[in-house]
């Protein structure tokens, strides 16, 4: 599989939270989970690699190509959505959508309105008037009929009821079986344990583990970490924390 | 740009930039501090900062495939648009002040600033303030933008009061005349006026793009 996203030694330091070396890949048509606690540097890693966030060092390609002097011609090829952020609350979807198609070359007309069908969204009404859940397949919906080869997802799932993140995890498995990669941030791990074809695991700040959730799963098994993601990471997480206080006893 | 020009136009700004061009309107009031018809088209501006923040319009557009420098001058060219088309209005209502309505009483006894080229320039004055020091000041954060319109409030009082009070000197009694279609002295002040507006918001426009490049949003 040709890889679509590469992160190399992203680092971002703040005056309290260093994001450390983190490393991983993105490959067509897989779906990374991109796993940790609260504050462990989940959202910095998204913000980084979407150059939202100005990083310490480190390199970030998409397509083979260096986000820096590539920028424009990368983000037609890319989508992001968040949970919790909805744009222009009270403009209709129509209204919207009439000025974001003009930025994208390759909006595909008839993909917008397949979208609008098969998530059951209606132009005539505006994000404010959307459940959350709507609300990111609405996002998806735009970002699919550019053509995003890749989705960059933080914490699509927060605040979603199960039914709805079902749903929602049976659309993310149906686009990567179609060919695009999702990288996926969430701390909601049995989501993961569901649709991830591989994992990266960060911890304080720094990669823990990354590469296939099956390998990483049966590895962390066979060491009685636990038997599913959640398990691992409650021990993994407990383990560090454990050795942070040991250390600082020291 | 023109994409994100018309972005800025229909879904960043507030309804409030369009109707606060109404205060042009306050050009033809006798008796009244005019210059503050100008204050109130900056503050139609502010509402669309603030109904850009509240609808997340700076992480939409940066999303979108264009750089954040292009993000800055398009909320800059909207600025631009709504400060000129208010100065064409002022323009025209002044033009009918100063030649048909130049010898109406309320206009020729009115001890408060006449509407001539001299109020244009102040005018201009007073948007250039407003892009250097609110839009400017905004970009420094991509979010804040109480102190900057604090600061941008300041200073257009304080050109208000002082402008309002520069007639009274002696001597410079012609920067209120009324009759000023054929004097060359307001028409420079206009021109200079002019030329502070595009200096100033050029460079306004230059330092937020540097200031919001180093913004993490």
């Amino acid at each position: 599989m040709s890889r679509v996203l590469d992160v190399v030694g992203l680092t971002k330091d703040y005056p309290k939270f260093k994001l450390d070396e983190v490393t991983f890949s993105v490959e067509k048509g897989s779906i990374m989970g991109l796993i940790g606690r609260n504050g462990a540097g989940k959202t910095t890693t998204i913000k980084a690699i979407l150059n939202l966030t100005h990083r310490s060092s480190g390199k970030i390609c998409y397509f083979g190509m260096p986000l820096e002097g590539h920028e424009n011609e990368i983000k037609q090829r890319i989508g992001y959505t968040a949970g919790a952020v909805d744009y222009y609350k009270k403009k209709k979807i129509r209204d919207i959508l009439a000025i974001t198609k003009g930025f994208y070359s390759a909006w595909d007309e008839s993909a917008w309105q397949r979208f609008m069908r098969q998530f059951e969204l209606d132009e005539d009404k505006s994000p404010s008037q959307l459940s959350e859940g709507m609300k990111v397949k609405l996002n998806l919906a735009m970002a699919l009929s550019h053509g995003a080869e890749i989705l960059i997802l933080d914490e699509p799932t927060s605040g979603l009821d199960p039914i709805s993140r079902d749903e929602l995890l049976d659309i993310f498995r149906m686009l990567a079986r179609e060919g695009t990669a999702i990288l996926f941030s969430t701390h909601i791990i049995s989501d993961l344990d569901k649709c991830a074809d591989e994992i990266t695991y960060i911890q304080r700040g720094r990669v823990a583990a990354t590469g296939k959730k099956q390998a990483w799963l049966e590895q962390c098994r066979r060491k009685g970490y636990g038997d599913n993601l959640e398990e691992i990471m409650i021990h993994l997480e407990k383990e560090a924390r454990y050795e942070a206080f040991a250390g600082e006893r020291v | 740009m023109k994409h994100l020009l018309v972005k800025e136009c229909k879904l960043a700004a507030s309804p409030l930039s369009y109707l606060f061009l109404a205060f042009a309107l306050m050009t033809l009031i006798p008796g009244y501090p005019i210059l503050m018809g100008s204050f109130f088209i900056c503050f139609g501006l502010f509402h669309s900062l603030q109904s850009a923040r509240e609808n997340n319009d700076l992480l939409f557009t940066i999303l979108l495939p264009v750089s954040k420098a292009e993000v800055v001058k398009a909320k800059f060219a909207f600025a631009v648009l709504i400060q000129l088309s208010a100065f064409l209005l002022c323009l025209l209502l002044t033009l009918l002040r100063v030649t048909l309505l130049k010898g109406a009483g309320v206009y020729t006894g009115n001890a408060m600033m006449n509407a001539n080229q001299a109020f244009l320039a102040y005018q201009l004055l007073i948007f250039a303030l407003c892009n250097r020091l609110l839009y400017t000041g905004f970009f420094r954060t991509g979010y804040g933008f109480t102190r900057p319109f604090l600061a941008f409030g300041i200073a257009a009082f304080a050109v208000i009061a002082v402008t309002e009070a520069l007639h009274h000197v002696p001597g410079l009694a012609w920067l209120n005349a009324t009759d000023t279609m054929h004097d060359g002295a307001q028409w420079l002040i206009l021109a200079m006026g002019l030329l502070v507006y595009l200096l100033v918001t050029f460079c306004a426009c230059r330092r937020a793009v540097r200031l919001f490049e180093k913004v993490d949003l």
